[in-house]
């Protein structure tokens, strides 16, 4: 792998960011969105008696943790659908790049944006409802970490089927990750779901990075050893989703990459 | 010395045969024209060639390596332009610039970038976003980009197409120019088989997927005997008549101008009978076979 290529397309993402108005929305609009409406029914709960101030900071903190997978998976497969609309797959493609550059490029975008929209809303947190997601500390690395892996594992996941079948299933750039949200916890304890649904959750990475940080919010820290079981989980979701996206990479060029769209 | 080697290549999309079998090679600076009708294998042998669509079977090799297993280090000394290829159109003709030679870690890139600037005419479009261009522009984008990384090997889809007829002789010198002093090589897909016959030191034809011709231009279309000779019959154009239905020549008149497609060999002859019958003219032209009548007469399914 050549840095310089990386490089090369990372400028090419980060270009076509910069000229998108509705990518650069999606950076700084929807965490707003989010943070404003659920801030306002979390601090209505909190003052209505029904909860306390570390429900507004329970969801908060799911809203802007959720950033990280979201972010990442969101990054891979739109910058893909990006290149099929664009028919500028050939010209990444019919260069010295390699398939692993291009992966890579993909996945430090999702960390690039992940990183801005995560800050953008943690200071938007500060500002409208003095919730501070850093008093949970050196954790938010390690669980950070977790979730924009959890998110490249979707992403990659989709980038795979999407190059197979083309852009008539690119709704699943939008929306795949929700059919998982469920199972996550975002904003609740993964023993408020049904008992099948809890089996479901055990094997969803993301879920042990919410429930630790309602407990650490609950002032119960969890080990960062009991991390351990996600992560590997999580690599090894990883390593299916690129073997699934390199098999559908080798598949289209067999059909030729300039028919893909 | 070849540099590059194409070996029984075959490709096959569900079950229907496209290439059949191609073998050619191409010389260092060389330009190598590849013609056929439509459908006839020519953007298929190209995307081949730049690894971006898998052969069935056959082996592709450049600078002595195998593309299988060398593409990137190959494709660092080759680049493409192709009229089927769009650049990201949200940006700006310099920051599609920018990134593409990136990717080749050019030396020194501003001076490089001011040079291709310069040298393909884009001094008013340079901050314009690609979308913006016209069908013109975007092609001369497309070549410019092409030439970033000082390509040996340069594949060429159709590189003048949409450009106006100044432009494209400039394109067209700009690369028999860049042949003659840099002895880079070209292979170039054309439907104007002028610009092929001008450019093109030798020329493939494809016909279904197979090579049916691979000589020179000149080779190539004296494959083609029949010359055409145009008259403007001024006296005793009966006679002229005679004289064709006893060589058994074909005729045809349009505005007053005879057309006659007769054999080379046979046009003196022809001629001096003219005048011996008394046949007067006030114009004269022959019409030597180009390239163009031996690609008809390929497309059309004729025998050479």
């Amino acid at each position: 792998m050549k840095l310089y290529r990386i490089w090369g397309l990372f400028l090419r993402y980060f270009y076509n960011l910069l000229r998108t108005y509705d990518r650069l929305t999606d950076v700084f609009f929807w965490p707003l969105v989010d943070l404003v409406m659920w801030g306002l029914t979390s601090r209505y709960i909190a003052g209505s008696g029904l909860g306390s101030n570390q429900i507004i900071l329970a969801i908060l903190g799911g809203i802007i943790l959720w950033i990280f997978p979201w972010r990442g998976q969101y990054e891979i497969t739109v910058s893909l659908l990006e290149d099929l609309w664009n028919r500028n797959l050939v010209n990444i493609f019919a260069t010295p790049v390699l398939f692993s550059e291009w992966i890579v490029t993909l996945l430090l975008s999702g960390i690039v944006k992940g990183v801005v929209s995560f800050g953008f809303a943690s200071l938007v947190a500060i500002g409208l409802y003095a919730t501070n997601i850093y008093v949970l500390g050196i954790s938010l690395l390690p669980w950070a970490g977790l979730l924009m892996i959890f998110g490249w594992v979707f992403g990659l996941f989709i980038c795979g089927i999407i190059m197979r079948y083309g852009t008539k299933i690119q709704n699943l750039a939008w929306t795949s990750i929700y059919l998982i949200a469920p199972f996550v916890g975002v904003y609740y304890p993964i023993s408020s779901l049904p008992h099948w649904a809890q089996q479901v959750a055990h094997f969803v990475p993301a879920s042990y990075v919410f429930e630790a940080m309602r407990a650490s919010i609950m002032g119960h820290p969890t080990p960062l050893s009991q991390l351990f079981w996600p992560f590997i989980l999580c690599l090894v979701y990883l390593i299916i989703a690129l073997i699934m996206l390199y098999s559908s990479y080798r598949e289209i060029l067999k059909r030729g990459l300039i028919s893909v769209e | 010395m070849n540099i590059l080697e194409v070996k029984d290549l075959k490709k096959t999309f569900k079950k229907s045969e496209i290439i059949k079998g191609l073998s050619f090679d191409l010389h260092e600076g060389e330009i190598l024209g590849i013609l056929g009708p439509n459908g006839a294998g020519k953007t298929t042998t190209l995307q081949m060639l730049l690894g971006i669509l898998t052969p069935t079977s056959g082996e592709i090799n450049i600078f002595g390596q195998d593309l299988r297993t060398h593409k990137s280090q190959i494709l660092e000394h080759m680049n493409f332009s192709s009229t089927y290829v769009d650049l990201p159109w949200r940006l700006t003709v310099k920051e599609n610039l920018i990134w593409s030679a990136y990717l080749y870690n050019i030396p020194d890139r501003r001076k490089r970038l001011n040079q291709i600037k310069d040298l393909f005419r884009l001094e008013k479009q340079w901050n314009q976003p690609v979308a913006s261009l016209s069908a013109g522009q975007k092609t001369m984008v497309n070549l410019a980009r092409s030439m970033i990384n000082f390509p040996r090997i340069l594949l060429l889809d159709e590189p003048t197409a949409s450009l106006d007829p100044e432009v494209a002789s400039y394109i067209r010198e700009f690369f028999v120019d860049q042949r003659n002093t840099y002895n880079k090589s070209i292979i170039l897909t054309s439907h104007n088989m002028a610009e092929v016959e001008s450019l093109c030191d030798r020329v493939i034809i494809l016909k279904d997927g197979l090579i049916v011709g691979n000589d020179t231009p000149s080779v190539l279309a004296k494959k083609i005997e029949f010359s055409r000779l145009r008259l403007r019959v001024t006296k005793n154009p009966l006679e002229l008549d005679k004289l064709v239905a006893h060589h058994q020549l074909s005729i045809s008149v349009n505005e007053n101008i005879s057309t006659i497609t007769i054999k080379e060999q046979l046009l003196p002859l022809f001629l001096y009978e003219l005048t011996k019958k008394n046949v007067h003219y006030s114009e004269i032209s022959i019409d030597k076979p180009t390239l163009e009548d031996y690609f008809m007469k390929i497309a059309k399914g004729e025998n050479t």
